[in-house]
C-alpha cells in the first residue's frame, strides 16, 4: 500500500517538476522536488521509505533526463536513506533542523551531479557551486521547510504513533 | 356695461386682425414672412432665455435620472459588459495563439517540405528533470521513429540532439550543453571545428586551424560529417575569436541561431537525406566545391 502511494507521488511530483516548476525557478534553477520529497519521507518515516521513494523518483526522473540513466537514483536514493538516518536519530525534528539537513543533503547531491559532469578546472567547478549548487540548496531547504510548516501536525502524530508502537 | 361693451369691441378687433393677417398670408405669402421674420427676430431672443433654463433643467433632472435613479441599471448592465469583455479578452488570446500556432506551424512545414532530410514534428512538452543538463523533453518517442542521436532543428537552425527516449517522448540535449557536440563548419571560411555548449549556457567552436581568418559576426553551419545533422543548417554567429599563445588550434564562442528559451515545436531530423537522389545530389555539390580554385 505505501509503495502504490510513493509511486502515485512520484508520478505527480516528476511531471510538475519538468513541466511547471520553471514558473518558480530563481536564477534559471528550480528547486528538486524529488530531492524534497525523498528527504522529507526519510526525515519521518525512516531510512526505508526515504530509500524507496528515492529510488522511484530517481527513475523517473532519469527518464526524463539528459544525464545517465543511474545518477538521479543513486543521488536521490542516497539523500532519502541519508535522511532517514538523520532522523532517527534525532529527538526532535524543527523545522530549523529540517532546513539545515535538506540545504546538507542538497549539497551532497548535487557535489555528484557535479563530479560526474567532470568540470575541466576549478573555475568550472566555483561555477557550478555558486550557479546552482547554491541556489539550489536553498530553494530545496525553504521548499522543504515550507512543506513541514504546513503538514507539521500529521507528520508529528504519525511519528509519535510509531514511536509508541516501537 | 361699459366692460362687456369694451370686451366684445375688443373681441372682435382680434377677429378682425386674425382674419386680416389669414389674408395677407394668402394674398401676400412673401411679404408677410418677411414681417413675421422681422417680428420674430426679438421674439426669439426673449424666448430663449427661458427655453434655456428649461433646457438646463430639464437636462439636470434627465441627468440625475440617468445617472444616480437608474444606476441600478446600468450597474449591472456595466457588469454585464465587464464580463463580456472578459470573454472576449479570453477568446482574443485564444484566437491570437492559434493564429501564432498556426504561423509556427506554417514555418514548420514549409521548411519541412523544402528540407532534403526525412522529419517527425515534436512539440516540447518539459524541461530537463534536473538543473544539471540543458535538455527538453518532446512528445514523441520510439512508437514515432525517434532514436537515440537523432538532430532536432527548427527553421532557425540547430537545437540538439536526441540522447534518451521512451515509446512516447525523448529527452533532447540542447546545443549550449557541455555534453553535446556537433561537426560545424565556418560559412564564410569552410573551416571545419566542433561546436561544444559552455558552462554559460553559449557554444564554442573548437579546433579552428590557426591559420584561420575567421572572425566575429562569421556564421557557423553543420558540415554533415556525423550524420546527425545534414550540412548545412544555421548553429549560430561567432561573437569572439579566441587565439591563445602556444595553442594548436583556435576557438570561438558561438551565439545560438535558436533561441532555445522560447521552443515550442521543433522538427526530429529522423533520416538526414531523403533519398538516394539527394545524397547523390549533396557528393556532387561537395565534389563541385572542391574542384573550384
Amino acid at each position: 500500500m505505501k509503495f502504490l502511494l510513493y509511486l502515485l507521488l512520484a508520478l505527480v511530483v516528476v511531471p510538475f517538476q519538468t513541466t511547471l516548476l520553471h514558473y518558480f525557478s530563481v536564477f534559471g534553477v528550480r528547486p528538486d522536488l524529488g530531492l524534497v520529497a525523498a528527504c522529507l519521507v526519510g526525515f519521518l518515516g525512516g531510512e526505508l521509505d526515504g530509500l524507496i521513494l528515492g529510488l522511484i523518483l530517481g527513475c523517473f526522473q532519469d527518464m526524463l533526463s539528459a544525464g545517465d540513466l543511474w545518477i538521479n537514483v543513486v543521488t536521490k536514493g542516497g539523500s532519502g536513506f541519508l535522511a532517514g538516518l538523520a532522523g532517527r536519530h534525532m529527538a526532535h525534528i524543527t523545522p530549523a533542523v529540517m532546513t539545515a539537513g535538506l540545504a546538507i543533503i542538497s549539497c551532497l547531491s548535487s557535489a555528484v551531479f557535479l563530479y560526474s559532469l567532470n568540470p575541466a578546472d576549478l573555475d568550472e567547478v566555483w561555477l557550478g557551486v555558486r550557479s546552482t549548487i547554491v541556489v539550489q540548496a536553498a530553494l530545496d531547504a525553504a521548499v522543504g521547510a515550507g512543506l513541514y510548516l504546513l503538514f507539521r501536525q500529521r507528520w508529528s502524530d504519525d511519528r509519535m504513533v510509531t514511536e509508541g508502537m516501537l | 356695461m361699459a366692460i362687456s361693451r369694451s370686451t366684445y369691441g375688443t373681441r372682435r378687433l382680434a377677429i378682425v386682425l386674425f382674419a386680416c393677417l389669414l389674408i395677407a398670408l394668402f394674398l401676400l405669402p412673401s411679404q408677410s414672412q418677411r414681417l413675421l421674420q422681422y417680428v420674430g427676430g426679438p421674439l426669439g431672443q426673449v424666448l430663449s432665455v427661458p427655453l434655456a433654463a428649461f433646457s438646463t433643467v430639464d437636462h439636470g433632472i434627465s441627468e440625475t435620472w440617468s445617472g444616480y435613479v437608474a444606476l441600478q441599471a446600468v450597474h449591472e448592465e456595466n457588469r454585464q459588459l465587464r464580463r463580456d469583455i472578459d470573454l472576449l479578452k479570453g477568446q482574443n488570446n485564444q484566437l491570437r495563439e492559434s493564429v501564432a500556432a498556426a504561423q509556427r506551424y506554417e514555418t514548420l512545414l514549409s521548411f519541412k517540405q523544402q528540407s532534403p532530410s526525412q522529419t517527425v514534428a515534436a512539440q516540447v512538452i518539459g524541461r530537463d528533470a534536473t538543473n544539471w543538463y540543458r535538455g527538453m523533453i518532446l512528445n514523441k518517442g520510439e512508437g514515432d521513429g525517434v532514436r537515440p542521436e537523432m538532430g532536432v532543428v527548427t527553421p532557425a537552425g540547430v537545437v540538439g540532439r536526441i540522447v534518451k527516449t521512451n515509446s512516447t517522448s525523448s529527452v533532447v540535449l540542447l546545443v549550449t550543453d557541455p555534453n553535446n557536440a556537433i561537426a560545424g563548419v565556418v560559412q564564410r571560411t569552410r573551416d571545419e571545428g566542433v561546436v561544444e555548449g559552455t558552462s554559460n549556457g553559449r557554444a564554442r567552436l573548437k579546433y579552428i586551424p590557426l591559420l584561420s581568418r575567421v572572425q566575429a559576426g562569421d556564421r557557423v553551419v553543420t558540415s554533415g560529417l556525423t550524420g546527425t545533422f545534414p550540412r548545412g543548417l544555421a548553429i549560430g554567429g561567432l561573437t569572439q575569436v579566441e587565439k591563445s599563445e602556444g595553442d594548436l588550434f583556435q576557438s570561438a564562442e558561438i551565439e545560438p541561431e535558436v533561441d532555445l528559451s522560447k521552443l515550442d515545436e521543433v522538427l526530429i531530423i529522423t533520416a538526414p537525406y531523403d533519398d538516394a537522389e539527394a545524397a547523390q545530389k549533396l557528393l556532387q555539390e561537395i565534389h563541385g566545391d572542391r574542384k573550384k580554385p
